[in-house]
């Protein structure tokens, strides 16, 4: 009979996670914790209520903010998905310079997130390239305001996030067509089926698992994005952490900040609920 | 007739990759662009896409000036602070975690994974806070402490990739003959782990010195080189922030491309932005 494992066999190994426990609490857990109690502390007084949550829900910036958020991560969920799915079937063809183009798709993965808010300023400027770009086409005649607000700025982020972040969902996916045997396609060809037909029937029923996970975190990192929407767009189009933001360093008001924070973290932990409900279906992280 | 259609698709194909490609490379370009460009060239109503009026005035401006050596140390510092700490932390751990039961090192690694995904602005806010009564603002220290929290998931992911591609029976081995698991941590499974923990530091490195969120945070008066960028930005000096951005980003590019090959494992489980 197989004992269970004890704790006292791993005394060793478990001393040796110890820091990192230790460190996951003082510096993970007990910063969210701690946001929590603020966001039930009234300002000044310190009593607990819920004060701090009716204030922020009847801010419309907060309301735009929450919209915002939902709207970019679908938005940039589509639009990564649909350009990811697309090189990485093509990039398991064929073809002359396939190396250089897969080095080429792993630049903005290593490219520091500031760095590319700040280029995408430079193309989303009213002044800025893709206006120019446009008006050389003659396909406008005034610069379009591309970070003015609105819907125009939520495509505008969507398409700057889809810049550095497509590239890891086209790695994800390509991972997925490689588990798919190639005698499928021999089959289906020999079957008469078109290259539709065979995308629509093999690749994506077979490749749904793939998409799943690169939809789910990719939706968590969506939820959490910052630096874009601060450096190009600021308060014209709040998300839920520029509003956290703005409301702890411009209105001095820790307590609404950590409201709209906790928000952000129930949305979040109700993504991940779901991502661990999935992959333990899939049980082992280690071959993933 | 089939010939043609498949002509037709070739050149859409072409097309399309012409397009993708574009639209990778263009953004970079255009911040190297601008960090050469004489100010007529892009301040304009109609600024040119290509470089017309080279200028080395940016790169000397910034290179030769005071302002860019406070960033620049501190990020250097707070960069090699952090993986240190994260290094210290994260090795023990991995080799624990790879050692545990597997269920057990799964549960611990979806844990340190979930650190990952907790917003950072609700972390930093609540840090920021304390760190002020603590007097903790504005040091290599405390910005180092809490870029720890986003440099630690990846650390520990590949140092427990590392650790389990060392043989078992090796450490078994070793325990036969009589030695304790420590001995058997520091005299055989360390010496034969320096590449994995090299390449976890290098990453440790990384992370900490293009993180942006902590130290707009943490930081008040001494910037680090991303902070840097983000207060050119907001005052629209789009010389300096294209310089700034092209040095932040080159040691970045460099690294990510000559260890890309170890980040797979990362990829593939979805656990990396980069």
């Amino acid at each position: 009979m197989r004992r269970a494992a004890n704790f006292k066999d791993y005394r060793f190994e478990l001393l040796l996670i110890l820091p990192l426990a230790l460190y996951v609490i003082g510096f993970t857990l007990g910063p969210i914790i701690y946001a929590i109690l603020l966001s039930f502390q009234e300002q000044f007084t310190n009593n607990f209520s819920l004060k701090n949550y009716y204030q922020i829900f009847s801010h419309f910036q907060f309301k735009n903010a929450l919209i915002n958020t939902f709207a970019i991560t679908i938005l940039s969920l589509i639009l990564e998905l649909c350009v990811g799915l697309f090189l990485a079937v093509l990039l398991t063809r064929r073809f002359i310079g396939k190396g250089l183009l897969r080095a080429l798709m792993l630049l903005p993965l290593g490219v520091p997130t500031i760095v590319s808010a700040a280029n995408m300023r430079y193309i989303f400027d009213s002044q800025g390239y893709l206006n120019e770009f446009l008006s050389r086409l003659h396909l406008i005649n005034l610069p379009i305001d591309w970070t003015g607000g609105g819907g125009l700025s939520i495509f505008t982020l969507a398409l700057a996030d889809a810049w550095k972040v497509t590239p890891l969902v086209m790695l994800i996916l390509i991972a997925g067509l490689e588990t798919i045997p190639l005698d499928l396609f021999e089959a289906a060809r020999v079957d008469g089926a078109s290259f539709w037909q065979a995308f629509r029937r093999i690749t994506l029923p077979l490749l749904k698992p793939f998409i799943t996970i690169p939809l789910i975190v990719r939706g968590i990192d969506a939820f959490r994005l910052f630096e874009l929407p601060l450096t190009l767009v600021g308060s014209s189009t709040p998300v839920l952490s520029t509003y956290t933001y703005f409301e702890y360093f411009q209105y001095n008001n820790p307590y609404t900040a950590a409201a709209s924070a906790v928000i952000l973290l129930i949305m979040i932990i109700i993504s991940a609920t779901i991502y661990l409900k999935i992959s333990r279906e899939r049980k082992s992280i280690y071959n993933l | 007739m089939k010939r043609h259609k498949e002509k037709i698709k070739r050149i859409v194909l072409a097309l399309a990759l012409v397009l993708v490609i574009s639209w990778v490379i263009f953004p970079l370009y255009i911040m190297v662009k601008i960090s050469v460009s004489s100010p007529q060239e892009v301040m304009t109503q109609h600024p040119s896409f290509l470089i017309k009026d080279f200028t080395p005035d940016h790169w000397q401006k910034v290179l030769s000036g005071q302002a860019i050596r406070g960033p620049l140390t501190k990020s250097l510092a707070v960069a090699t602070i952090s993986m240190i700490i994260t290094l210290g932390i994260g090795i023990p751990a991995a080799y624990g975690i790879s050692h545990l039961p597997k269920r057990w090192g799964y549960l611990a690694l979806i844990a340190i994974f979930f650190t990952r995904m907790f917003p950072e602005v609700g972390i930093a806010l609540p840090i920021a806070i304390k760190f002020l009564e603590w007097n903790l603002l504005d040091t290599n220290i405390g910005l180092a402490l809490a870029h720890v929290i986003r440099v630690l998931p990846i650390a520990c992911w590949i140092l427990v990739g590392t650790f389990q591609t060392i043989p078992r029976e090796l450490e078994e081995q070793a325990q036969i003959d009589g030695a304790t698991k420590k001995v058997v941590l520091q005299r055989i499974v360390l010496p034969l782990s320096m590449g994995g923990i090299s390449v976890a530091a290098i990453f440790s490195w990384l992370f900490s010195w293009d993180e942006f969120t902590y130290a707009l945070y943490l930081c008040l008066a001494q910037p680090t080189l991303p902070l840097k960028i983000y207060y050119y930005i907001t005052r629209g000096s789009w010389f300096l922030t294209a310089t700034y951005a092209t040095i932040i980003t080159i040691p970045v590019v460099i690294i990510t491309y000559s260890l890309q090959r170890f980040l797979k494992a990362g990829y593939t489980a979805g656990a990396l932005k980069g």
